[in-house]
């Protein structure tokens, strides 16, 4: 088996909402998967359906090659699961919720549990409802880690957090690294977080997956271009369609090449406005998900 | 457990070659000497927070130069005999000497000119 998920069709609706429509996606053992979107474009739904925690009203979904609708107690000992909003007992204490889990799963890893708890300064004795919020994601992050899960699933591990305990998360999270067929699924809004961590993206916008790219091709295929005109231009020409998110300003010209390709562009884009000198840049995840984001409002339109 | 070279990574530019070259460069430079235990994947992935395949395929790439020797059991090393330093000191500098002469060209300096800047500079 090479796909630890698997979506064909996959779509949910609440009442007259259509929180997610069609969604068909793999993610490859072995990688390291971001799900991208704005707010409310159905990246928790699909999480939430993943693990049988809703049910999709349309398509269907494989995790580690078992129907989500009959996820039994064995591919849940090989699930690590924390969400944005996660529900813990909040009237245990550190050490009784870690010992609470550390029956519920015979690969649990005590050696890996210690290690996680000093790294991530966790208060054994605090009862969870006394912890902070970032001291809760991390005691999540114990209790999902230690038992070495073969696919780690994160539905907004760093929201609200601040940068310290968003930097100690990831490094928990990485003490897995190097394990071998070990994948992660992950939704975040912290894109220069996730950018260094991921191998592949999945967009999802309005319920839809608007994109799906291994992070090296998107970073070879878009580029911010800036021409220097040799007049300021007058008329807008036809541009390809590859080229968004056009601004003129003065004798300056820029916009966002989505199929870069060398020399090729920095040509044409000469060609085009008549241009004296062109520069075109690489660009950051972050940029590239708001051009992205751009577009599809504007087709929208 | 710190790095025990410099490495500043900055968007844009593929962090594997980014990696690549700050360990070449640790090693021409004298920061990393033979012998000296090479980070695991893992302490790599988790110091740049980075994704562990782009360590490993960093790792493979160094291996593959002769700059990072594989010592089953123990971990990776730097390597002893180098025969790939002098490529790698010239390595280092094609960079920053590619953008230099891709600027001279936009400004429209030859190459007697930037010679000249050079040799200025050098004293």
């Amino acid at each position: 088996m090479n796909e630890v998920i698997r979506a064909a069709g996959l779509a949910c609706r609440y009442g007259r909402t259509q929180a997610v429509a069609d969604l068909t996606f793999d993610v490859r053992e072995g990688s390291l998967f971001a799900l991208l979107g704005p707010n409310g474009a159905g990246k928790t739904t699909t999480i939430r359906m993943l693990m049988n925690i809703i049910r999709p009203s349309r398509g269907e979904a494989a995790v580690l090659g078992v129907d989500t609708r009959r996820l039994g107690l064995r591919e849940l000992q090989a699930i690590g699961y924390v969400s944005e909003n996660q529900q813990l007992p909040s009237w245990m204490s550190v050490a009784e919720l870690l010992t609470f889990c550390r029956r519920l799963y015979p690969t649990w890893d005590e050696g890996l549990s210690r290690t996680l708890i000093d790294a991530f300064d966790l208060p054994l004795d605090a009862k969870i409802a006394r912890l902070s919020r970032g001291m809760r994601v991390k005691a999540a992050l114990v209790s999902s880690l230690a038992y070495r899960p073969r696919l780690l699933v994160l539905d907004e591990p760093f929201s609200g957090l601040d940068p310290i305990v968003r930097d100690d998360l990831i490094r928990g999270v990485l003490e897995l690294a190097g394990e071998e067929r070990w994948s992660v699924l992950i939704s975040s809004h912290d894109l220069d977080e996730v950018e260094r961590l991921v191998d592949t993206v999945g967009f999802i916008d309005c319920g839809r997956l608007v994109l799906l790219e291994p992070l090296t091709d998107l970073h070879a295929r878009f580029r911010r271009v800036e021409i220097t005109t040799i007049e300021p231009p007058t008329t807008t020409p036809a541009l390809p369609a590859h080229w968004t998110g056009l601004q003129v300003s003065g004798r300056i010209v820029r916009f966002i090449e989505t199929r870069y390709a060398a020399d090729d562009t920095e040509r044409r884009g000469l060609e085009v406005f008549g241009g004296a000198s062109i520069e075109s840049h690489p660009m950051t995840l972050r940029e590239i998900f708001v051009a992205v984001a751009r577009q599809q409002r504007e087709t929208r339109r | 457990m710190l790095l025990p070279f410099s490495v500043v990574l900055r968007p844009g530019r593929p962090l594997h070659d980014q990696l690549v070259f700050a360990v070449t460069k640790a090693v021409v430079t004298g920061q990393l000497q033979a012998g000296d235990r090479f980070p695991s994947v893992r302490v790599l992935s988790q110091q740049l927070k980075i994704n562990p395949n782009t360590a490993q395929k960093a790792v493979t790439t160094l291996v593959e130069r002769g700059i990072l020797d594989v010592h089953p059991g123990i971990g990776t090393k730097v390597a002893a005999w180098r025969p790939v330093v002098s490529a790698a000191r010239r390595a280092v500098l094609h960079e920053d000497i590619e953008r230099l002469v891709i600027d001279a060209r936009r400004i429209g300096l030859d190459r007697d000119d930037v010679i000249d800047l050079i040799r200025r500079q050098w004293r």
